[in-house]
């Protein structure tokens, strides 16, 4: 396994290629299950696992499957693992799931798993693939998570559900528009950080400094 | 015929039919392993939203009202709580099953159960289940209630509801505590 491509896959979800912040895929559920941080979350763990199990089997099955038929393939594997999600979910989370149970069988639409599916699982080994299911999974609860912060704590003056003592909920906040604006204002926030410790890492490598043998050079040369 | 097209169309066929075949096995045996019994996981939610403790379904059959929204009933082992399962018909996605509990002939609770509704968070936000919780049954007048807006829909499902079981109670429970 080659360390460097896992390093790669791995962080690439949850930063350069955030599903949510800078590929800007799967809005629906973005803006309609983050009106609380427990909402949030549990959208991002059942997508995450579908993620994981769909990029797997795909991948897995990439050298059976015709590409005539690929998609509903693809659809078939995926809807499998939503209706796996769904069964636990009834049976062990009756009062979450009564509250997400529509937002849950959308899951099957998503197009963060579609396109991971068609892009990376289809051409790439299982254990990659997987890979790629948990940082894309764990890069889409992040977001979801950090939104869900944000809509909580202006819409209900609280957090995770314990309310915050003196601060006042403005209702009107809850609605989706302003769900529109703190996506907008949050994807903003994380593209302008990444830029700039981009631009910071692109500074340090052209950085000159004295080398050993009394020469000046870059900090690859340095090491 | 072009013998290579055959071929690959059959490909196709059994490549996805398998899949399919796989996939039905897989979620047979997940559905094994999570089943419920439709009862108990009604007494369950029973004891859970009232803390009472149920054993039995007084009505397990149910009872059609209005549009085909259907009602059962049972009462607690302590006799404090009536309490319902209610579908309420006239949804965006379908029915909306809700829970509704009755204590000294007014409703204590409702909470709602299983849905396809995607705008019911905003009933919650629109305090919609006030107009029903802490009421007299005798005085409601349920479907004159005002629907929530951006969620018209998802409100009646919800009135359809509450209102079979307020039909229920008057005629069949509230009858037997008057008498």
């Amino acid at each position: 396994m080659d360390k460097q491509k896992a390093k790669e896959t791995l962080l690439g979800g949850l930063l350069k290629n955030n599903p949510t912040f800078v590929l800007v895929l799967g809005t629906c559920p973005t803006i309609a299950m983050t009106t609380s941080l427990s909402q949030a979350f549990a959208m991002g763990i059942a997508t995450t696992f579908v993620l994981i199990f769909s990029n797997l089997f795909v991948s897995l099955l990439r050298n059976v499957i015709p590409d005539k038929v690929r998609i509903p393939c693809y659809i078939v594997i995926i809807s499998t693992f939503v209706i796996i999600v769904q069964m636990v979910m009834r049976r062990y989370l009756p009062d979450l799931y009564s509250t997400m149970q529509a937002f849950i069988a959308l899951i099957v639409v998503n197009c963060i798993i579609l396109a991971r599916a068609e892009s990376f699982a289809s051409c790439n080994k299982p254990l990659y693939s997987m890979l790629d299911g948990v940082s894309m999974g764990l890069g889409f609860t992040a977001a979801l998570c950090l939104i869900g912060i944000v809509r909580e704590f202006f819409a209900g003056g609280a957090f995770a559900g314990i309310k915050i003592p003196g601060f006042p909920a403005m209702e009107g906040v809850g609605a989706s528009a302003f769900g529109f604006i703190v996506f907008g204002c949050l994807m903003a926030l994380f593209n302008f950080v990444i830029q700039k410790v981009n631009e910071k890492k692109e500074r340090m490598k052209k950085q000159v400094l004295p080398l050993s043998d009394g020469k000046v050079g870059t900090m690859k040369e340095a090491a | 015929m072009d013998k290579a097209k055959i071929r690959s169309m059959l490909r196709c066929v059994i490549v996805l039919a398998v899949i399919a075949l796989c996939s039905g096995l897989l979620l047979g045996a997940f559905n094994i392993l999570t089943y419920v019994d439709p009862l108990q996981s009604t007494y369950e939610r029973f004891a859970a939203d009232t803390g009472a403790k149920f054993s039995k379904m007084t009505d397990d059959t149910g009872k059609t009202y209005g549009d085909g929204s259907v009602v059962y009933y049972a009462v607690s082992d302590d006799g404090v709580y009536h309490a319902f399962l209610a579908e309420g018909k006239g949804g965006y996605g379908g029915s909306v099953q809700l829970y509704a509990y009755v204590k000294d002939g007014k409703i204590d609770k409702i909470v709602v159960g299983e849905n396809s509704e995607t705008f019911l968070n905003k009933l919650e936000e629109a305090d919609f289940y006030s107009n029903f919780t802490g009421k007299e049954i005798a005085s409601l007048s349920v479907l004159d209630t005002d629907a929530v807006s951006g969620a018209t829909k998802s409100s009646t499902a919800v009135k359809n509801a509450v209102n079979a079981v307020v039909e229920y109670y008057k005629e069949s429970v509230g009858g037997e505590n008057n008498g």
